[in-house]
């Protein structure tokens, strides 16, 4: 039907064809068909070659996903500049590890050496620029502050050990009271004279260090005569 | 006459014998009660001292004394006033505990202990007491510490250690040793006079302060490198190369040096 065989199959067909039946009806109906196609479909595009095909789609899609080839190098450059080698990010992290303990070698270290010393007994301005940050930001109290709490909470356990004193100095002998009374009157004015200059000069750091310790052997007095 | 002089001489024989003797019992008998009177008791016991020792000691009243020595070997010697008070050390790995107020404890009339200790030179001494006198000397240790709660003084002689902490509230205070490298020496006291005996040259690093007497008297180690501050009540500095730390506080007394 298609002229696509030799002659002398050509010839064998045909006799089969001739004696056969079924094979002819089966041919005619084939040779119906491609007559139909070819009289129905004068305009239709020619059987589509898969490899011609292929080749269009493809050049389709690269048509689609290029549709402007400039901005690409731009983008590859910058992922080029955030593409770092392992090497590369092993220093990285080294680096930023050993600013970070500097820096917090730094700070710590001149925040403890200060308040190693007397914080309480300071004044703002021998504070550390590390400290007045904090005391900025309220991480810490300010010198004054820390001496108020400090105080209240010595009077509060001077208040304490002085009510356990007064319970149990009537058992004493005369001796004791009067050594006990002598020395507590010693502290007391030493508390009363620090006290009073610090009210006309808060920012009086040998002051407040005294008075510290003068409120802690106050503290300490009651505390050794309470056992008794 | 003859025989007068001799009845005399006799009368005068027996009569002074008779008086001898009667003064003799009269002195005895007088001795005894005032020693029954005033109720005294000694106590005194050993112990035998390893490589390390360490005393400590909390009195409540009366002198204590402690003496080094060059014997492996605590010996500890009390005198007990009326009412006697109970002594009971504790000798355990080396550290011998003498607490009068735990052993004492609710006892509100208590007479006076007086604490005669000698140790081995070695031994680290840690003294307390709320009232009496307190004398350490001859000690070369790691730590030599003694306090007096009340009043009392404090004498430290011959000490050699890499820590000393004296204080007192009323009282003088003598150190008199040497400093040791990379030693702390803290001196406090509310009322009384500090004295610090030490060679020159010694090294240190000096914060010392009298606030209510400005009495601070540094004497040879007086120099360029000690600083007043806060209108002389403090002065800080340092001598030699600074390799101790010595913290003097008097806070109504004065405060001086004295060469060795």
């Amino acid at each position: 039907m298609d002229s696509d065989l030799d002659d002398v199959r050509a010839a064998a067909v045909r006799e089969h064809l001739a004696a056969c039946i079924a094979c002819a009806k089966v041919c005619e109906e084939l040779a119906a068909i491609i007559d139909l196609c070819k009289s129905e479909a004068p305009n239709s595009p020619l059987p589509p070659n898969p490899q011609a095909l292929w080749c269009r789609i493809h050049n389709i899609i690269e048509s689609e996903i290029k549709p402007e080839p400039q901005p690409l190098p731009k983008i590859e450059e910058r992922r080029r500049l955030w593409r770092f080698s392992m090497p590369q990010l092993a220093s990285a992290f080294l680096l930023i590890a050993l600013v970070s303990s500097l820096v917090t070698v730094f700070a710590i270290r001149s925040y403890t050496q200060r308040s190693a010393d007397d914080y309480l007994s300071r004044t703002s301005e021998s504070q550390t620029i590390f400290e007045r940050f904090m005391a900025k930001v309220g991480l810490i109290d300010t010198p004054q502050k820390a001496r108020q709490k400090r105080i209240a909470a010595q009077m509060a356990a001077i208040d304490y050990w002085d009510r356990r004193v007064s319970e149990r100095r009537r058992q004493w002998d005369r001796r004791m009271r009067e050594a006990f009374d002598k020395n507590i009157d010693v502290i007391n004015e030493s508390v009363n004279d620090y006290t009073q200059i610090l009210q006309q000069n808060p920012e009086d750091e040998i002051t407040g260090e005294m008075l510290d310790s003068a409120l802690e052997d106050k503290e300490q007095l009651l505390r050794d005569f309470s056992e008794l | 006459m003859h025989f007068v002089s001799e009845s005399v001489f006799g009368l005068r024989g027996r009569g002074k014998t008779t008086i001898l003797l009667l003064m003799s019992v009269v002195f005895f008998v007088l001795s005894a009660g005032d020693a029954a009177a005033q109720g005294q008791k000694r106590y005194s016991r050993s112990y035998p001292a390893g490589q390390t020792v360490r005393l400590e000691l909390y009195n409540r009243n009366g002198f204590v004394t402690v003496e080094g020595w060059n014997r492996a070997e605590v010996n500890i010697t009390a005198t007990l006033e009326a009412p006697a008070a109970v002594v009971f050390p504790q000798s355990l790995s080396g550290k011998i505990v003498i607490n009068m107020l735990k052993d004492n404890a609710g006892r509100g009339d208590v007479g006076n202990v007086n604490f005669y200790v000698r140790v081995p030179y070695y031994t680290a001494v840690d003294i307390e007491t709320l009232v009496g006198n307190l004398n350490i000397s001859n000690i070369r240790s790691s730590m030599v510490r003694a306090r007096v709660s009340s009043e009392g003084d404090i004498t430290l002689t011959n000490i050699v250690a890499s820590g000393v902490l004296a204080e007192n509230t009323m009282g003088n205070i003598l150190f008199d040793g040497e400093l040791m490298e990379n030693g702390s020496y803290r001196i406090a006291s509310m009322k009384g006079d500090i004295s610090i005996r030490i060679p020159i040259p010694s090294s240190f690093k000096l914060v010392a302060t009298a606030p209510s007497t400005r009495s601070i008297n540094l004497g040879a180690f007086n120099g360029g490198s000690m600083h007043p501050l806060g209108d002389g009540r403090r002065i800080i500095g340092q001598a030699g190369d600074g390799s101790a730390s010595l913290q003097i506080t008097n806070q109504r007394g004065a405060i001086q040096f004295l060469p060795r």
